[in-house]
């Protein structure tokens, strides 16, 4: 089944710099794959079969990322900013899905940063769609997929097309090596621009702006004297009804 | 201003219920699931229950177009989902169908300000608070706070018929979390260790806490993936349990929003580490800063005077 994979669509908020006046400045950070992406992709690969699989990813960054881990070919949206509105970017991306063409299943992390996109994106293809998705496999023409479900997991049988979105439990085990890394930058990139796939919308949410988080109102108590902290946070518990 | 909220596990329904009063019209739920969770959510406010209930082995995914056929019919300004992957789904299909829709990942607080809804959330990983100004209609996935039912009648449950489409998708497999094997679910104290904790052999300190406090052991993922001391029925986090414990004391674990995301929903947070520094220390209520070989061992002797 062809299968495309959707990364490295989010920036890291560790990389952008808060000043003291609560304002953030996100020039220093790029846009980056993340643990979801990378279990994303495990799940892509076991599902694409030997059959294509195409990586699709928007903003700066490392555009070969899926290339070096199985895609044979990618589709760049260069000029894409992240945005409070995720039907944006969901846009964007059901775009990029058309533009590739012919894809049974779109693979993308969940997205600990923003875990609407992902859903957009099933949304505005109109297709079905699993989220918190562990694994996947596919028996004949349907795919099995194993979804978190409150506090466990479920098996579920879905047809195609259908995007499913993976959550990590962890970070990349394997990166790939050097060499496939470097026979990345060969495989066949296009690069367009959102105005290339049709996609005008500035989307329906306007950031008035950001502020530091009042002071964190936790009491900490000095632990050189571990009795006497002790009995401070015992006496906080007991006037908190938890004791 | 009329709202829905969408509705397909337990959560906290009071809470989103509670939102979506903000605008001061009508709230209608749409319930997706078992008639339990259609009668649970009729009880938490709400002006109406819209019930599609899901027949054996059936998601409630499947049933997104019947479901968002209804909201948008009614062409609400607001529509909020809980934070589950069924929600999110539905959610999401229900944006598409909202003309003109804003889509929001996280709104655990909302306004309204004339015509505008304004959405107050943390960003950039808590380390700041982001206004959020939506002329238009919104879609939300709700992660503010449950609150208390206000006493009234239980809304009215109307069922709604099913489409007779064969669904689109089946359950053919149900697994029981791993989680409630170690009782966390149901805990009302909890005792976590992270990576602060040198030795294996230290781990008996932490547990004789644990005894002292009747509270159930829990661990961060390193513990259990990296170190292996703990199986997975003790670890919680984004990526494998939530819990919402009355009392959670993590010793020596450092914050990390992975774990954190775990228990946000604990009613009092104790950090005990030896970092100033430590993430935790901006996300618990109470901290002790010292060495937790010498503060675990004074607080399980206050525990067993207690």
């Amino acid at each position: 089944m062809k299968c495309v994979i959707a990364f490295k669509w989010a920036k890291n908020p560790q990389d952008a710099r808060v000043s003291a006046d609560g304002a953030v400045d996100w020039r220093a950070a790029k846009m980056v794959a993340t643990d979801d992406d990378a279990a994303a992709v495990v799940v892509a690969r076991d599902l694409a079969a030997g059959d294509e699989l195409v990586g699709l990813t928007v903003g700066d960054g490392d555009v070969a990322w899926a290339a070096a881990r199985g895609a044979s070919s990618t589709l760049s949206v260069a000029d894409v900013e992240p945005n409070a509105d995720s039907a944006v970017l969901g846009e964007v991306l059901a775009a990029g899905v058309r533009r590739i063409g012919g894809a049974d299943i779109v693979i993308i992390g969940d997205g600990v940063w923003d875990q609407m996109v992902a859903m957009s994106l099933a949304g505005q293809l109109g297709w079905a769609a699993l989220a918190g998705v562990v694994s996947a496999t596919a028996e004949g023409d349907r795919l099995h997929v194993t979804r978190k479900s409150g506090t466990g997991t479920e098996v579920i049988e879905v047809g195609t097309p259908v995007v499913l979105a993976v959550a990590a439990r962890r970070a990349e085990d394997k990166p790939p090596g050097m060499k496939d890394v470097l026979a990345a930058r060969k495989k066949p990139l296009e690069k367009v621009a959102m105005a290339d796939l049709g996609v005008t919308s500035v989307g329906g949410v306007t950031v008035r702006g950001t502020a530091l988080p009042e002071a964190a109102d936790a009491r900490i108590f000095d632990g050189a004297d571990p009795e006497g902290a002790v009995e401070q946070l015992m006496t906080a518990l007991r006037s908190e009804g938890v004791l | 201003m009329d709202s829905w909220i969408i509705v397909t596990e337990a959560g906290p329904v009071a809470g989103v219920t509670a939102a979506a009063r903000e605008l001061g019209g009508t709230v209608t739920a749409a319930v997706v699931g078992p008639r339990p969770l259609a009668e649970s959510t009729a009880a938490c406010g709400c002006d109406s229950v819209q019930w599609f209930s899901t027949p054996d082995g059936v998601p409630a995914e499947a049933l997104a177009l019947q479901v968002t056929d209804l909201v948008a019919a009614a062409s609400p300004r607001l529509v909020l989902a809980l934070d589950d992957p069924a929600g999110r789904v539905l959610l999401a299909v229900a944006a598409t169908r909202l003309v003109g829709a804003a889509l929001v990942s996280s709104v655990p607080r909302l306004s309204v300000e004339g015509d505008n809804l304004v959405v107050t959330r943390p960003a950039v990983e808590g380390r700041v608070v982001e206004t959020l100004v939506v002329p238009g209609a919104l879609a939300g996935v709700f992660d503010g706070e449950d609150v208390d039912v206000v006493s009234r009648a239980p809304a009215a449950i109307t069922e709604v018929a099913p489409s007779g489409m064969a669904p689109s998708m089946r359950i053919i497999e149900t697994t029981v979390a791993p989680g409630e094997a170690a009782g966390l679910q149901q805990a009302e104290r909890v005792v976590s260790i992270g990576r602060g904790v040198r030795k294996r052999e230290d781990i008996a300190l932490v547990e004789e806490l644990a005894d002292a406090a009747h509270a159930k052991m829990a661990c961060t993922l390193p513990i259990c993936d990296d170190m292996r001391w703990y199986d997975e029925s003790h670890v919680v986090g984004t990526s494998t349990q939530q819990i919402a414990p009355d009392l959670y004391i993590a010793v020596g674990v450092s914050g990390q929003p992975q774990h954190m995301s775990g228990v946000r929903a604990a009613k009092v947070i104790v950090a005990i580490n030896n970092d100033p520094e430590a993430t935790i220390f901006k996300k618990c209520h109470f901290g002790i800063l010292g060495d937790l070989y010498e503060i675990v061992p004074a607080l399980t002797a206050a525990f067993k005077r207690a």
